[in-house]
């Protein structure tokens, strides 16, 4: 029976998966797992969460905020990987420093007397590229992957938003 | 409400119950998120040892000495200023219960360029001072004191430079102390104060060259910090929080980073005899004039 691309057969039972991306949404549950630690269920996928934010440069577990972090440097870096193979540009290294401020920790901690909040206040990204490929190539691959970057374009509205590039000849 | 001692105690003659429904509270300011983790650790420590503290924590002393007058706090854990602010507030009212082997015995330094040839206090007159905030103790209220008694008037006889960084914090960072010896190693000023620690721990690390500075005079010693109470704070909580406070042990390793975090290697008794000269600057320079009790 021919089906058109995308439309699943009719006797086809929709996954969990298939049902948590239904209408463009996407459904994860959080569970507490003690030790002021969750586990993230994510499609058949899972991580751990520590503490919101974590002062302590040893402690096991990352932090919300670095989860947060770590994503929006993954946008830019597999945005543009997964760019670079669809318009066949050769990318040879690639990675990226993120930094990110809060507004104020101290009210994070409660303590009394400090004004301000707790939320992000800015992110610096800085990508480096390595790359055989013209620099005009690279640099429209890196506008193109900005324009339709999810968290760029969540983020630019809420915090200061610092995005460079460094191309590595 | 608190229950009454020896309620709900064990038979067991070694075991403690240390008012778990009432945690005793404990304030400090904080002025570094860093610094909340080693509070974490002590009130585990606490918490291990059956006596439930919580930490409140403040921005300034100005708001925790306020808190611990009006009865919202057990414990501050305050600077020497903040212990001075503490003792005129409650009029004498409070003691002080511990303290830092560290916080004993401490001096302030003032020092100098070795080439610009100053071979005394007496060199200061007419040259630049850079010292730290407007309220720390170590680097800008006892060594200005220890000049006045000197002879040497501060704005009359020498200028003052002074580094306001993070008022309200008594010092409790380097910031502003760091800045006035920088002052000096920009040559905008002759000399600056610091505490004789930093003095050891930025000759050690490369921050200052002792070949190209010395120290051209010492204070007296004074005291630091030191945890206080009210004095009607309940004599039985007192000493639950003293006797855990004092089974930390340095030649523990549990303890020991703990220790080291907190820089120190004993808990000791609270003592006020090492704060008279502060309580002199206090009053010659008018630290409390903004404030009535």
């Amino acid at each position: 029976m021919m089906l058109s691309i995308g439309v699943p057969a009719p006797e086809a039972v929709p996954s969990q998966e298939d049902l948590a991306m239904e209408g463009h949404t996407w459904t994860l549950r959080v569970c507490a797992m003690g030790g002021e630690q969750a586990t993230v269920f994510a499609r058949q996928h899972q991580f751990r969460v520590g503490a919101p934010v974590n002062f302590d440069r040893t402690d096991g577990a990352v932090s919300a905020l670095e989860y947060v972090l770590g994503a929006l440097g993954s946008d830019l870096v597999n945005g543009l990987q997964i760019l670079a193979r669809k318009r066949r540009v050769v990318i040879e290294q690639l990675e990226a420093v993120v930094v990110g401020e809060l507004n104020n920790p101290l009210t994070y901690l409660g303590v009394i007397g400090e004004t301000g909040h707790p939320g992000m206040e800015q992110v610096c990204i800085r990508v480096y590229l390595a790359s055989p490929e013209q620099e005009t190539t690279i640099q429209r691959l890196w506008q193109e992957m900005l324009e339709r970057s999810p968290l760029v374009h969540t983020f630019q509205a809420a915090i200061k938003l610092e995005l460079s590039l460094q191309v590595i000849v | 409400m608190i229950k009454a001692a020896g309620e709900d105690v064990s038979a067991t003659q070694n075991e403690r119950r240390c008012f778990v429904d009432q945690p005793i509270l404990v304030g400090a300011v904080l002025y570094d998120p860093r610094v909340s983790v080693i509070w974490e650790i002590i009130r585990d420590f606490f918490e291990t040892n059956h006596c439930a503290i919580d930490a409140v924590f403040y921005t300034n002393y100005e708001i925790m000495v306020r808190a611990l007058v009006q009865g919202h706090l057990d414990i501050a854990w305050n600077s020497p200023l903040a212990w001075l602010d503490a003792e005129r507030q409650l009029r004498g009212s409070c003691r002080a219960i511990a303290m830092r082997d560290t916080d004993r015995d401490r001096v302030s330094h003032i020092i100098t360029k070795t080439a610009n040839g100053l071979t005394g206090i007496e060199n200061l007159r007419g040259k630049t001072i850079a010292v730290g905030a407007k309220d720390s103790p170590q680097a800008t209220l006892i060594p200005l004191r220890w000049l006045q008694r000197q002879g040497l008037e501060p704005e009359r006889d020498f200028q003052v430079r002074r580094f306001d960084v993070l008022v309200g914090k008594h010092g409790d960072h380097v910031g502003g102390e760091l800045q006035a010896f920088q002052c000096l190693d920009r040559d905008e000023a002759d000399a600056s104060a610091l505490l004789d620690l930093n003095w050891e721990r930025w000759t050690r690390d490369g921050t200052v060259d002792p070949h190209d500075y010395r120290i051209l005079s010492t204070t007296p010693l004074f005291d630091h910090c030191c945890f206080t109470v009210r004095a009607d704070f309940p004599q039985e909580r007192e000493q639950e929080f003293l006797r855990v406070l004092f089974t930390m042990r340095y030649d523990d390793p549990k303890h020991r980073e703990m220790m080291d975090m907190e820089g120190l290697k004993a808990w000791v008794p609270g003592r006020t005899t090492g704060y008279t000269l502060l309580q002199e600057a206090v009053e010659a320079q008018h630290v409390f004039d903004e404030h009535p009790s």
